[in-house]
């Protein structure tokens, strides 16, 4: 059989079984890490730009699709990888209406108003669903990445949210929002003794218990309506609960450090370096199989600040003439960079069996938001070999509203997940498998 | 301008099915004889448009072909049924809307019978929209904002948290007090637990503040010596250059003269004539030995009045001092002194005072500030500044007519701060921190009587229960065998407290079975309402004695929380989010093109309109005012703006206007012009839209999705008017924009900063003037009124009270009972404006009639 056919049966299959690596029985010594792993693990990678681009030099012609299309110039730095990445125009999330959130449904698709008399609602995001298959046995079940500042409103064309990533219940889930913490959290070993470690986590478990019993008798007093507002409170102490056990997994498993190690990061990294770094963490993380799931909402305001702007994001949004103009361009021109060098990173990193992280990740950059308010056709980028794409196109989905879902759905079972659907997907994008 | 039967809708089914005519002319003859009991503009869909989707649409999408996937044989013709029909009408308003349905290769609709199709649809989409997310009038159980949460913890700690790790909950729904779009996301617990933490930390570990001192700092010890090592340096550049120019001035020479090449030897040349002038300027004027005037260079930034790092100092309140003059002869804007604080990244600007005595007699002049515990930040004062790049912009502009740069405008002599000063309020948490561990072994006991107390607080009134109040007391007992200190054992269990749902949420059970709340639970949601905060001992007194309730107390009560401080809470979080303030941040003006719009006046502009409501509630004047008024509320800044003469002193004030003056009413106040436009140019649809929705309380229908702005992307250089005559060519933009442009056309006077204009100058790179063309304000009102100019359209809308009075009663029913208005809601609304009609519509009125409501005293 020729491998193009079998992935494109993975991709149409949403009962296939993943690969995954050899799971250690429990209370057995653990190992974290791909080197235990037969076949080396999936990823999936998302990184979500904000405000949307420029449209009319971002995007290749139209008229141009396949293979021989012309490199948009001011992407030029990717232009080296262009064998190996996607162009997809005319994907879109039918219901997104708030044209200022680039990332608040783009990873859903959910449709804000669908509740009646709440004016927010969303459901989970794709990288979310991925986790709860390929992040079961790594000791960061998905890492979420973000940068300061891009919360505030208006900010960085983000949208409401904590990170790009929303629970299964559709709320949010909070991020590491600088190289420091991240570099905490994923690194650094603490130098508490086990026995203290444990007795922590007992007392966390406590101060749970002791909010619950006043959650409870809150319950006791409420009409179903409110009762289910309060759900989410409880929600909220089940997933830690979830945490602390995962926690407690790992509670003698020591961090594993990359070859070679990173060193902690500066507190004052801003704008385009910090973006460097959090691409450094990442390609480390992965080589120790810390987790396989990550989302990075991008800094934009101190993005374009460190490249010298004198502006705004949000000013810079509304792109005319001069200085806005000039401002977005240079911003596209280096994302497209640190792209490129996310690229060349992920294909210097060698899995055991020699191939590379970039041979078993899927990786996109994108956002919701096209230009300004418009929110169709949003910019896609999807690069990597993890979910078996045949790269190096141009595709332009021949209906202009091809929901966007179908590509995360794609993305989904070629890396192994089975889902049947995800949010509004009205099938899997074939021309991916296609050559 | 308002219909008010639209607000009774008749949810009448009709559905239409090609397979049998017979069939559907039977179901149309039924729908027909409901529709003639209803009005016509309720949410179904006339009959007559029943044509157009036989005619264009169902060919492709009955239930037999469905292309697509859409089906449109069963689709009811009354909209808002359901979410499911709503959301599929919305496609077919969309792709007719859009051009996209018909199909190019079908035939297509014709052009009138299209726009009236279109006009009904989206208008009954609008009303369908606000039916289904109509909550029935239930009130979810509501969490504690961000806002509320703040100030909460500083009712009992005497503290504000510092609420930087809690989301802002403005951004998910119209206000930040509805109850069903408070989401409690999976982090949020321990966010609440590390919060409370540290808050606690603060308030019951941190020692009792100092003894007050006074330190007096002398800026000309610092500037002389840096501006004059400055200027030696600049002056050095020359004679090197000089030097290396009359030793021959080649490449090869520059190295002897510390230059790499001729070419750098040139720009130092340049660097030279730009930076020394301003420097020599200010080291050669006499008062710069004494003191010094605040100068602004490209390289250096502004001459700033550092105060010393307040992180050694204790919290508190602190007054700090400027000795100052002005130079009378520069542009008042330079006249005023900026102080800011600033953590290293992020600057905000505290206030602003004016300077007016001369060089020979200098004044002093008084700022108090906060320090809040805990606070990582120092404190500088400076020039009036600019947003983004504005000060260097003007600083070179300047320069290029005076060499010397932007005007200083100010001379300081010394400037000093003391404090901190002895506050008389009393901490609300000494009982609890000043405790100590009897010695009698009976700690426990002690603990858990602190502990029940914080959390009866912290609880409203209500009782924790006892198993609870076991394992807080068993915290803190593991912290004691642990050896924490008592007070350090006691903070856990007391941010669980303050993490509780009982404590985060406002939880509204009634009074036993019925609907009714109980009198803590009124007085609850009053003072929330009017203080965003708990209620107070008075209030929760009150309640207890079960006096709240009665309507008289009531009223009493709402009339002290009113002319309490706190209620500048309720003015600003209401205000800012009823008429969308946020806009007026979402652009920054450029210095070039609006020099006087800085961010003093834009901070100034958003104050006019929170201080214009708080005299109206307070002083109980008609509403129209907000409309049309015979004054302003402006204070010495923002009359220097407006161009208001006689206006002295920082405070607020009634200030009487002529009529041929724009001022006096939102619709000519700086703040709303500048919300209507992009920091470049006006938008008369955004201004238009904002008018209808805010002022005249007739929302157009939101614009179709994915309509591409017009701007200037297409290059051409067009008066705003005629940019937009695009939107009057279209006939499926016109049914909306014949309404909203000509408002926003009416409004063109006021520049995008709201300073009046004849004429529209477009700029391009650099300044230049790239088109200049005279406005033209004249237009139609609705349907029949026209007017001639800004007064005019002024005018109009001021006709329309009624309305104005609708919407914000709306506003205050969804701020404050914390759902969405739904159309359930009209009769309150009613209820609230013929409550106020004898005031003429005093605000406080409306308040009144709203907290005297079965509704507001309903769970």
């Amino acid at each position: 059989m020729k491998p193009k056919l079998t992935r494109r049966a993975i991709l149409r299959s949403s009962s296939a079984t993943i690969a995954l690596p050899f799971l250690e029985s429990f209370g057995f010594r653990r190992f974290a890490g791909a080197a235990a792993a037969a076949v080396p693990p999936k990823r999936m990678i998302w990184l979500g730009m904000g405000f949307g681009v420029t449209a009319d030099k971002w995007f290749p012609k139209l008229e141009e699709t396949g293979a021989d299309y012309t490199f948009p110039s001011i992407l030029k730095p990717l232009e080296r990888h262009r064998r190996d990445i996607t162009f997809i125009q005319h994907l879109m999330h039918r219901h997104s209406q708030d044209g200022h959130s680039g990332s608040t449904f783009w990873l859903t698709g959910a449709n804000r108003y669908a509740m009646p008399g709440q004016s927010f609602h969303n459901t989970i995001s794709v990288d979310q669903l991925a986790a709860e298959t390929l992040g079961q046995d790594t000791r960061f079940t998905s890492i979420q990445l973000g940068a300061r500042g891009n919360s505030n409103s208006g900010g960085d064309g983000h949208g409401p949210g904590l990170s790009l990533a929303w629970s299964r219940q559709g709320k949010p889930v909070s991020g590491l929002n600088t190289p420091v913490e991240a570099f905490h959290r994923l690194f650094s070993d603490e130098s508490t003794p086990l026995a203290e470690r444990q007795a922590r986590l007992a007392q966390q478990r406590s101060v749970l218990d002791t909010v619950m019993t006043d959650a409870s008798s809150v319950r006791r007093k409420l009409s179903q309506s409110d009762s289910e507002k309060l759900d989410e409170y409880f929600q909220s102490v089940r997933e830690i609960e979830v945490r602390l056990s995962k926690e407690e997994q790992w509670l003698g498993v020591e961090k594993k450090q990359p070859n070679p190690p990173v060193t902690e990061p500066s507190e004052s990294l801003l704008g385009y370096e910090e973006m460097g770094v959090m691409v450094d963490l990442m390609i480390a993380a992965m080589q120790v199989d810390a987790s396989r799931v990550f989302t990075y909402r991008m800094p934009v305001d101190t993005m374009i600040a460190s490249l010298g702007a004198g502006i705004s994001a949000h000013t810079m949004s509304h792109y005319s003439h001069g200085e806005r103009r000039d401002v977005s361009e240079m911003r596209d021109l280096h994302n497209a960079k640190f792209l490129a060098r996310f690229i060349d990173r992920l294909k210097e990193s060698t899995e055991a069996d020699g191939s590379s992280l970039y041979d078993h990740t899927s990786l996109t950059m994108g956002t919701n938001l096209f230009s300004v308010h418009t929110l169709k056709n949003c910019p896609t980028l999807i690069t990597g070999g993890g979910a078996g794409f045949e790269h190096g196109r141009h595709l332009v989905m021949p209906n202009e509203k091809t929901p966007l879902c179908n590509l995360w759905l794609s993305q989904l079972r070629g890396s192994g997940i089975a889902a049947e659907t995800f949010g509004d997907s009205t099938g899997v994008i074939e021309e991916l498998v296609e050559a | 301008m308002m219909n008010l039967s639209l607000f009774k809708p008749a949810l009448v089914g009709a559905c239409f099915s090609r397979a049998a005519t017979g069939m559907a002319c039977l179901l149309l003859a039924s729908f027909t004889t409901s529709a003639a009991t209803v009005p016509d503009t309720d949410v179904v869909m006339p009959e007559r448009h029943f044509d157009i989707l036989d005619r264009h649409c169902l060919d492709c999408h009955d239930s037999f072909t469905a292309e697509a996937g859409v089906n449109l044989e069963e689709l009811s013709f009354s909209i808002a049924e359901s979410i499911e029909t709503a959301e599929r009408w919305s496609k077919v308003l969309d792709a007719i809307n859009s051009g996209e349905m018909p199909p190019k290769t079908k035939p297509p609709i014709d052009e009138k019978a299209k726009l009236e199709f279109l006009r009904d649809l989206s208008e009954r989409m609008v009303l369908a929209r606000s039916i289904l997310s109509d909550s029935g009038g239930e009130i979810t159980l509501r969490r504690l904002n961000r806002r509320e949460y703040a100030n909460t913890v500083e009712a009992i700690l005497g503290l504000r948290p510092d609420t930087s790790l809690l989301p802002d909950d403005r951004a998910s729904a119209e206000y930040d007090t509805e109850g069903a779009s408070l989401f409690f996301s999976s982090d949020q617990l321990e966010q609440y637990l590390a919060t409370a933490k540290s808050a606690l930390e603060l308030a019951l570990l941190s020692k009792p503040p100092g003894d007050s001192e006074i330190r007096r700092f002398e800026p000309e010890d610092t500037y002389v010596p840096l501006y004059a090592e400055l200027a030696r340096e600049q002056l050095d550049r020359a004679d090197r250059y000089y030097g290396w120019l009359a030793a021959g001035g080649t490449d090869d020479l520059a190295k002897d003269f510390g230059y790499l090449d001729g070419w750098q030897a040139e720009r130092q040349l340049n660097s030279f004539h730009v930076g020394y002038p301003p420097l020599q300027k200010w080291l050669s004027a006499p008062e710069n030995r004494t003191g010094a005037a605040l100068m602004i260079t490209i390289k250096n930034g502004f001459t700033k009045m550092k105060l010393p790092q307040l992180r050694a100092w204790q919290p508190g309140r602190y007054v700090i001092r400027v000795r100052a003059a002005a130079y009378e002869e520069d542009p008042v804007r330079f006249r005023y002194l900026e102080f800011a604080r600033t953590d290293g990244t992020n600057t905000t600007r505290l206030g602003w005072r004016k300077v007016t005595a001369p060089l020979r007699k200098p004044e002093t002049i008084e700022f108090e500030i906060d320090h809040a515990p805990g606070l990582d930040a120092t404190y500088q004062i400076q020039k009036r500044s600019h947003m983004d790049r504005g000060d260097k912009n003007l600083e070179s502009d300047y320069r290029k007519v005076n060499k010397t740069g932007t005007p200083w405008g100010i001379w300081v002599d010394w400037y000093e701060i003391e404090g901190p000063l002895p506050v008389d309020k009393i901490s609300e948490i000494a009982w609890l921190r000043d405790s100590s561990p009897p010695k009698d072994g009976s700690e426990s006991q002690l603990a858990r009587e602190l502990l029940e107390r914080f959390a009866l607080e912290a609880f409203r009134g209500e009782q924790p229960n006892p198993e609870y109040l076991d394992k807080l007391t068993a915290r803190f007992e593991h912290h004691r065998r642990q050896g924490m200190k008592w007070l350090d054992a006691l903070i856990e269990p007391l941010a669980i407290i303050l993490s509780s749902p009982t404590f985060l949420y406002l939880v509204e059970s009634g009074e036993g079975d019925s609907e009714t709340l109980s009198d803590l639970e009124l007085a609850n949601r009053l003072a929330y309402f009017l203080w965003s905060a708990p209620p107070d001992p008075e209030l929760l007194d009150l309640a207890r004695a079960g006096k709240l309730a009665d309507p008289v107390e009531l009223r009493r009560q709402t009339d002290r929380l009113l002319s309490d401080e706190r209620s500048d809470r309720f003015v600003r979080s209401f205000v800012y989010q009823w008429l969308e303030m946020s806009r007026l941040g979402m652009f920054a003006f450029a210095g070039r093109d609006f020099p006087t719009f800085d961010n003093a006046v834009r901070d100034a502009a958003a104050e006019e309109i929170y201080q214009t409501f708080a005299m109206l509630l307070h002083e109980r004047l008609p509403l129209q005012n907000l409309l049309e008024s015979d004054f302003v509320v402006v204070n010495d800044l923002l009359a220097d703006y407006y161009g208001i003469a006689g206006v002295e002193g920082h405070h607020w004030r009634k200030v009487a206007i002529g009529p041929d003056s724009p001022r006096g009413g939102l619709l000519g106040s700086a703040a709303v012009s500048a919300m209507g436009s992009d920091g470049q140019r006006s938008s008369p649809v955004e201004r238009g839209v904002w008018v209808l929705r805010k002022l005249l309380n007739d929302p157009p229908p939101p614009a179709p999705p994915n309509v591409p702005m017009l701007s200037r992307l297409e290059g051409e250089i067009l008066p705003v008017r005629e940019l937009q005559r695009a939107h009057q060519e279209d006939a499926q933009c016109a049914q909306c924009h014949q309404k909203i442009d000509p408002i926003g056309y009416g409004m063109e006077n006021l520049n995008p900063a709201g300073l009046w204009r004849e004429m529209e100058v477009i700029t391009g790179r650099k300044q230049a003037v790239l088109g200049e063309f005279p406005i033209d304000p004249a237009g139609m009102f609705g349907d029949e009124q026209a007017f001639e100019d800004f007064f005019g359209l002024r005018r109009e809308i001021a006709e329309e009270i009624d309305s104005f009075a609708y919407g914000m009663s709306e506003a205050l029913i969804s701020y404050g009972l914390g759902r969405h208005f739904g159309f359930t809601d009209h009769d309150l609304a009613e209820e609230m404006i013929s409550g106020a009609a004898e005031s003429q519509y005093a605000i406080a009125d409306f308040v009144h009639a709203l907290i005297q409501s079965e509704t507001f005293r309903s769970r």
